[in-house]
């Protein structure tokens, strides 16, 4: 959510994870992504309290497909990230690579 | 699971959903875990299901706290210290600490729960099917415009509209009505994997769905320009029930092929989850348009025939119009259509609206529905409030064993209020766990219902799910029953009489206040159980009278298929041809004895038939000039394989052909209503659309419209002689007549595979359609009174066991005094009874009124029946011993020093 302006830790991973998802970045598949690229497991709740507020502030929007038989004739809600999510997802990672500038030899692992 | 798709945990679900807002968002969310639990059940279906429910819950909470904290907040869930505090806490202490006290006694918390288990339990599922039935708003769009257009004629007061008087009235309603939405219901044959299979398919007009408002869930629904032309339009939207169960919810349906009647139908879309038709209570599978209706049903006359009634209508007004707008036009309609059909039109017929939101089904449905609901509704409040009586009953009894330990509470400084608030605290625990368990019990007991395979006239479909009003319901009487008889118990305990108590050893023998009010309380118990088990004695008393009466029909097993034979099909001749070849094969049939086919069997509920006749020298009725008479169409077989009887003169022989002499049969009660001298056989009576007919036999009247009706007159006309379109084949047999019935429909298969049956089946389930209300109100109303007998008995085997155990010192010093074990066995048994006997009594008084209020409904029996007024008392005298002997009995064994040191 960024204190200070800057993505706070779940927000970027969600918003990456839908980056890298393109078309199919739905509640299910986004989890599942986040569990398999990097191991971490969220609960639902929280991933879709995020979605919601990311949305609020413009940061991703999404849209409803079609009711699907697999989903018991529910829809997916598709997100996709805005140019305004890329623009904070981009502000966070300079952030951090200025701050990671210059510690990349001291902290090789030993 | 067996077969099928697993489904994930419909409670569950259902939960969910009212936990969360309504939206696409949390549609999306169901799917996800939907798409998830599909994945996971291959792996395990139990598992799988565990999962769905940790998720919901957490999920649903997840959110519910979102909601009550910042929304933008993302750690609404985060313990923030300092904040909150005060209150919250002290709930949150009072709470634990019950929890802790009802986990360390779980007999007390066991019988507790599971007393408002049973009564919570009863009241959601009834409530459930109340607001299935009566509560729940049809989605219309702004049901405040809409308005019911009914047929009214003497002895209707609400009818349906013909479909030429539904399209006059759609041309004369400009500036009143935007638009008129009609429907009816019929049964259509589709074709099925194997064989072929009846669907509920609501016929509609082209502007229903516009007119409603109800919008698709997928591709379109049906509108103007597929109801023209008659025939013309071979289209059909789906229902969203009948989209899940034979396509999976399969969206690449639209454009797909559904054949009803023999004929290719493009489906165009799917309605949406919340729309179930209409008609309440009659869920279509499909619908169709209007105009496919008569080649749906071949050789109906519904599009043009002015005198033929089918058609549900609403109309929707437009902005400027109200209700007195909406009557003025209906009255003027009604004063053209009396002038220009006066064949259809009589003086007394006219139109009339209601609004749709002042209707449940039909106000004359409504007249008898609301009555039932309420009284049903009555009933398990009754059972509810037993089991609330056994609550604070317990509750009291723990209040007086804890009476020395609050009093130094309160001596040492305790706030009253907050031990009263802890107390309360706890009944409210303990009446929502049981309100939890109640649910689940309902759940449970709803799906066996709803399930069972009831022998139903019509194919009723009642969504009775736990939705949110039903959830809210029971959470809300719960809590309530939980305050309100745990408030006296509470207040009770905490009587400031503290140095009173705390040396008063006498408060061990516990016959203080409390005790004479839970003595009240079991009193009111019985008699509220009693007057619930005599209306079920009644009940069951009337529906063995009806079982006992003799039908004059149906005596024999025997197979039962209804072939409808239409003309195109089967023109002139050829449709008896059909019939008497398959007579021939049926007869052939292992096990038959004998075969039959008539136009419509006695004691169906769905339709009777008449006809009209001209008897010389029997005025008829002010106001006609002919006699309407039960008629029904028979041939030569029928009466042997139905079970009727011929006492005089002969049935139909092969020699009565279409070229000879029209001939009919009539019934004993015709005889002596029209006949009198008994002199009928041979004389001819005139039939006004057929003329002259010869009565040439005499049949044992049976009964026709209903079990308990008098003798009616009735008329068997020779299906011989006429072109039968509907037939009912009926085959007595010696075998198992479920298996003759099928056996019955494949030779009519092999003789035409595409002939058209409306249903197989036997006479016995038949006959059992016209007990069905009797049977069924027989069983729930014994099923609530067993219940309240349990639950009466909890209450008074805990009082007497309690009372026991307050006096097990005095039993002690009586038993080591030398007191005979039986004596004190008695002595403490008779305490129980004295409350029977005084509930039992008070109970009779009251059931004497109740018996004479419900009278109406019994059949056979008297109000004061003495089987059930003796019956019921004995059946409590000995249950009440029994609830009082056990734990005053196991009070006498215990050893005397054991006892004496107690305490």
């Amino acid at each position: 959510m960024g204190r200070d302006g800057y993505l706070g830790d779940l927000e970027q991973m969600l918003l990456l994870a839908a980056l890298r998802l393109g078309d199919d970045a739905y509640g299910t598949r986004i989890m599942e992504e986040l569990r398999s690229a990097v191991g971490r497991r969220v609960s639902r709740g929280s991933v879709y309290v995020t979605l919601d507020r990311m949305e609020e502030k413009g940061w991703i929007e999404s849209s409803m497909s079609g009711p699907r038989p697999e989903r018991g004739g529910r829809p997916r809600r598709v997100v996709r990230v805005t140019a305004e999510g890329v623009a904070e997802l981009r502000k966070s990672r300079e952030a951090l690579l200025t701050l990671w500038d210059g510690l990349e030899d001291s902290l090789e692992t030993p | 699971m067996t077969g099928g798709d697993p489904k994930a945990p419909a409670l569950a679900r259902r939960l969910l959903e009212a936990a969360l807002p309504r939206g696409s968002r949390t549609e999306a969310m169901l799917g996800d875990l939907e798409e998830e639990f599909a994945a996971r059940v291959r792996t395990g279906g139990r598992r799988a299901r565990a999962w769905y429910w940790r998720e919901a819950f957490l999920l649903a909470s997840r959110y519910t706290f979102t909601r009550w904290s910042d929304p933008r907040d993302g750690r609404a869930l985060d313990p923030r210290p300092g904040g909150g505090g005060g209150m919250l806490e002290t709930v949150w202490a009072d709470v634990r600490y019950s929890a802790r006290r009802l986990v360390r006694s779980p007999l007390f918390t066991g019988v507790a729960v599971l007393s408002l288990a049973l009564g919570i339990g009863a009241n959601t599922a009834i409530f459930s099917l109340v607001n299935a039935i009566v509560l729940r708003d049809a989605p219309y769009a702004e049901p405040d415009a809409l308005v019911d257009v009914y047929f009214q004629t003497p002895g209707f007061t609400h009818g349906v509209l013909s479909h030429p008087d539904f399209r006059d009235l759609i041309d004369a309603s400009a500036g009143v009505f935007s638009g008129l939405a009609g429907s009816q219901l019929t049964l259509v044959q589709a074709d099925a994997e194997a064989g072929v299979r009846l669907l509920t398919a609501e016929a509609v007009s082209g502007d229903y769905f516009g007119v409603l408002g109800i919008r698709p869930l997928v591709g379109r629904l049906l509108g103007p320009q597929d109801d023209v032309a008659p025939g013309a339009h071979p289209v059909v939207a789906l229902s969203h029930g009948f989209w899940e169960r034979r396509f999976g919810s399969d969206p690449g349906i639209v454009g797909g092929e559904l054949r009803l009647g023999g004929r290719p139908y493009t489906i165009v879309g799917v309605t949406p989850r919340d729309y179930h038709g209409m008609i309440r209570g009659l869920e279509p599978e499909v619908y169709v348009p209007l105009m496919m209706y008569e080649a749906l049903l071949p050789g109906s006359n519904t599009l043009t025939e002015r005198r033929n009634h089918s058609l549900f209508a609403k109309g929707r007004l437009m902005p400027s119009a109200g209700i007195v707008q909406a009557q003025g036009l209906l009255d003027r309609a009604t004063n053209d259509f009396r002038a220009r059909y006066p064949e259809a039109w009589t003086e007394s017929d006219a139109l009339v609206a209601v609004p749709t939101t002042d209707v449940i089904m039909n106000p004359m449905v409504d007249r008898v529905l609301l009555p039932a609901a309420g009284m049903i509704m009555v009933v398990v409040g009754l059972v509810l409030l037993i089991a609330c009586a056994n609550l604070a009953s317990f509750l009291l009894a723990r209040a007086a064993d804890r009476r020395r330990e609050i009093a130094v509470r309160i001596a040492l400084g305790a706030a009253r209020g907050r031990i009263v608030g802890q107390l309360l605290t706890e009944a409210v625990m303990l009446a929502l766990v049981g309100g939890a368990a109640g649910i689940g019990l309902a759940a449970w007991s709803l799906r066996l219902l709803l399930t069972a395979d009831l022998p139903l006239p019509l194919p009723i479909t009642i969504d009775a799910s736990l939705d949110g009003t039903v959830l809210s319901f029971s959470l809300g009487v719960s809590v309530a029953a939980g305050l309100l008889f745990g408030l006296a118990p509470s207040v009770q305990a905490t009587r400031p009489d503290v140095s009173g108590t705390l040396r008063d050893e006498a408060a061990a023998s516990g016959r203080g206040r409390g005790a004479r009010l839970r003595d009240a309380l079991v009193v009111g118990q019985v008699a509220v159980s009693v007057v619930l088990l005599v209306a079920a004695g009644l009940f069951l008393r009337s529906l063995d009278a009806s079982r006992r009466v003799e039908l004059g029909f149906g005596g024999p097993p025997a197979g039962i298929v209804e072939l409808v034979l239409p003309a195109e099909r089967y023109p002139g001749p050829e449709a008896m041809a059909f019939l008497d070849r398959l007579e021939e094969r049926i007869a052939g049939l292992p096990g038959v004895r004998s075969v039959g086919a008539t136009s419509n069997l006695h004691l169906n509920p769905t339709s009777t038939t008449t006809s009209e006749f001209v008897i010389e020298g029997v005025a008829p009725p002010a106001g006609q000039d002919f006699h309407s008479v039960d008629f029904a169409r028979i041939d030569g077989g029928y009466p042997a394989s139905a079970g009727l009887r011929i006492v005089e003169g002969r049935g139909f022989t092969a020699a009565d052909g279409p070229d000879s002499e029209p001939v009919v049969i009539v019934n004993e009660a015709f005889v002596s209503r029209f006949f009198p001298d008994g002199d009928v056989l041979g004389r001819s009576i005139r039939q006004t659309d057929e003329g002259e007919v010869t009565s040439v036999g005499v049949m044992a009247t049976a009964r026709i419209r209903q079990i308990g009706e008098d003798p009616r007159p009735f008329v068997y006309g020779n299906l011989r002689q006429s072109r039968p379109t509907f037939v009912a084949l009926v085959a007595s047999t010696t075998v198992d007549a479920e298996r003759t019935a099928l056996a019955m429909f494949d030779e009519a298969r092999s003789l035409d595979p595409e002939v058209m049956a409306y249903s197989t089946g036997t006479m016995e389930r038949h006959l059992a359609v016209m007990l069905l209300p009797r049977r069924l109100g027989a069983v729930v109303v014994s099923a609530f009174a067993g219940l309240a007998l349990i639950l009466a008995t909890i209450g008074l085997y805990g009082i007497v066991s309690h009372a026991v155990s307050r006096r097990v010192r005095e039993v002690g010093i009586r038993l080591s005094l030398g007191a005979d074990a039986g004596d004190v066995t008695w002595m403490l048994t008779r305490s129980g009874i004295r409350l029977v006997v005084v509930g039992g009594a008070l109970g009779l008084t009251v059931s004497a009124v109740v018996a004479r209020l419900i009278g109406r409904l019994l059949f056979g029996v008297p109000p004061l029946d003495l089987v059930t007024f003796l019956g019921v008392p004995a059946l409590f005298a000995v249950v009440a011993t029994v609830a009082s002997w056990v734990p005053a009995s196991r009070a006498t064994r215990v050893d005397p020093v054991a006892a004496l040191r107690s305490e």
